[in-house]
């Protein structure tokens, strides 16, 4: 933790950097966060309505929240798995700690996605939706999901720079999260008995709880945060220490 | 052993990525072992040897960049700044030469209000004058050597390890940038340069260390040292 903190501004001005550089390069940079999950979100909605029957803004906002979070934290741990690989040549010659790499990256997709997700919360209200006080809830679950986030890129930034198949690996394994973490469809839609395995997906917590706290105005279920909670604080122990060990090791391992 | 600013004892570090498939990893071959070495304060120290004799691994060794597996590394306090001499370390090609300036220090370890008081000198040895504040993908390979090198002569670690390069740009530049060199040899800095050319060495170290395998052969006067591998080459 000390070190982080005495690496913050490293983090800090690389986030920013990266941002500017990105906005210099394409003009469409930021748009493009939102305009991706609007495109998949109109695809699925058609798709959806007319196997469900379900229509209307309320089906349409359910499905551009799942899939705007799901991008966040899909987008961030994909960008995460190849960050310290990409910055191989910078290992070679300044002893800063690996983390870093993933950190910046996820700094830079956060700020992308809550530019995202304001544009959603505001559509969400201006379609009738009433803002209530469980929006309070919002902060805690937008900080679970970065504790996920940050605790599976510390592992996959390591992992792939080691095994590069672990890449493909990754992407698959996102492919198939997407279709069972309730992106396009909600919890009720899960037959009872397959219920406990649906939830054990921390990201379907997560999902189906955004969904409560701004479009149903219900406080989430506890006891589930409460799990997905324990899976992002085991993800983060298991991501330092792996980190820790592999810091000063990965450049005799492996030269990319 | 007070003056002494980096300790080596017994150090030995081994590659994983080189071994033969199915060996076992103790079985890599050994860039460095068991090798002792002491860089005190204010001193120049040249360090000779033929390709793959672990002089990289060394400077890497010391820089922290990677651990030992075997022995330990001392420095003579929790923040000692060893810093390789390298060039435009995490260039962002669509960021000015400024802002490149201050990034790559903040990676070379220095504080961002450092560097911003740094950066008239880096404009002025670096010689871009208006191309600072453009991007730095539309410099010359030249001129982006220049920025590296003015931005690492600015980062004043207290133990610079150099690799070779006394000299980088055109052949302007490159003089007054080995002067740049020189003169931190001359001045109360310590300085660890690797190379494989033994003149060199002689003419700006005052101590010289001869590796050969990854340890020590000889550690003496840069003169005597120097001799005794030219010597040594000779007969090969």
């Amino acid at each position: 933790m000390r070190s982080l903190f005495r690496y913050k501004d490293i983090i800090y001005y690389r986030t920013l950097a990266g941002l500017k550089s990105e906005a210099r390069k394409n003009y469409l940079g930021y748009v493009w966060f939102l305009l991706e999950p609007l495109m998949s979100t109109g695809v699925l909605y058609f798709a959806m309505s007319h196997l469900t029957g379900q229509k209307g803004a309320s089906a349409l906002m359910t499905i551009l929240l799942g899939m705007i979070t799901w991008q966040w934290l899909e987008g961030s741990v994909m960008l995460s798995a190849g960050s310290i690989a990409a910055k191989f040549h910078v290992h070679q010659q300044v002893p800063l700690p690996k983390y870093l790499f993933p950190l910046v990256d996820i700094g830079a997709n956060t700020i992308r996605f809550a530019f995202a997700f304001v544009i959603v919360l505001a559509a969400c209200f201006s379609a009738g939706f009433q803002p209530g006080p469980t929006l309070l809830w919002l902060p805690v679950l937008l900080g679970l999901q970065l504790a996920l986030i940050i605790g599976l890129s510390l592992i996959v930034s390591i992992g792939v720079t080691l095994v590069s198949d672990l890449h493909l690996l990754l992407q698959s394994l996102f492919r198939l999260l997407f279709f069972v973490s309730g992106i396009f469809f909600t919890a009720e839609r899960v037959p009872a008995h397959l219920l406990p395995y649906f939830y054990a997906n921390p990201m379907a917590v997560l999902i189906e709880s955004y969904r409560a706290v701004i479009l149903g105005g219900r406080a989430p279920d506890f006891p589930q945060l409460g799990t997905v909670a324990a899976t992002a604080g085991a993800l983060l122990l298991t991501g330092s220490l792996i980190q820790a060990y592999f810091d000063k090791r990965l450049l005799k391992l492996t030269n990319v | 052993m007070s003056d002494a600013l980096i300790k080596l004892e017994d150090a030995g570090v081994y590659y994983r990525g080189g071994r033969p498939k199915g060996s076992a990893a103790r079985e890599a071959p050994w860039a460095l072992r068991g090798l002792s070495l002491e860089i005190r304060r204010g001193e120049k120290l040249g360090i000779v040897g033929r390709n793959g004799c672990g002089k990289s691994t060394l400077l890497r060794l010391l820089a922290g960049i990677i651990a030992a597996d075997e022995g330990v590394v001392r420095y003579a306090h929790n923040r000692m700044h060893v810093q390789l001499l390298a060039l435009g370390v995490g260039f962002e090609g669509h960021l000015s030469g400024a802002e490149n300036a201050i990034l790559s220090g903040l990676f070379m370890g220095k504080s961002r209000r450092h560097m911003e008081s740094r950066l008239n000198e880096i404009l002025d040895f670096s010689e871009l004058g208006e191309a600072f504040h453009a991007p730095v993908n539309t410099y010359s390979s030249g001129m982006n050597a220049r920025l590296g090198f003015s931005i690492a002569l600015q980062t004043d670690p207290d133990v610079f390890l150099i690799d070779e390069v006394l000299g980088v740009g055109d052949h302007a530049f490159q003089i007054k940038s080995q002067a740049a060199i020189r003169e931190k040899f001359r001045a109360d800095k310590t300085v660890v340069l690797i190379s494989h050319d033994a003149r060199t060495i002689a003419q700006v170290c005052n101590r010289a260390v001869w590796m050969n395998r990854g340890d020590i052969l000889a550690d003496g006067s840069p003169e005597d040292v120097c001799d005794r591998y030219e010597n040594s080459r000779r007969f090969l």
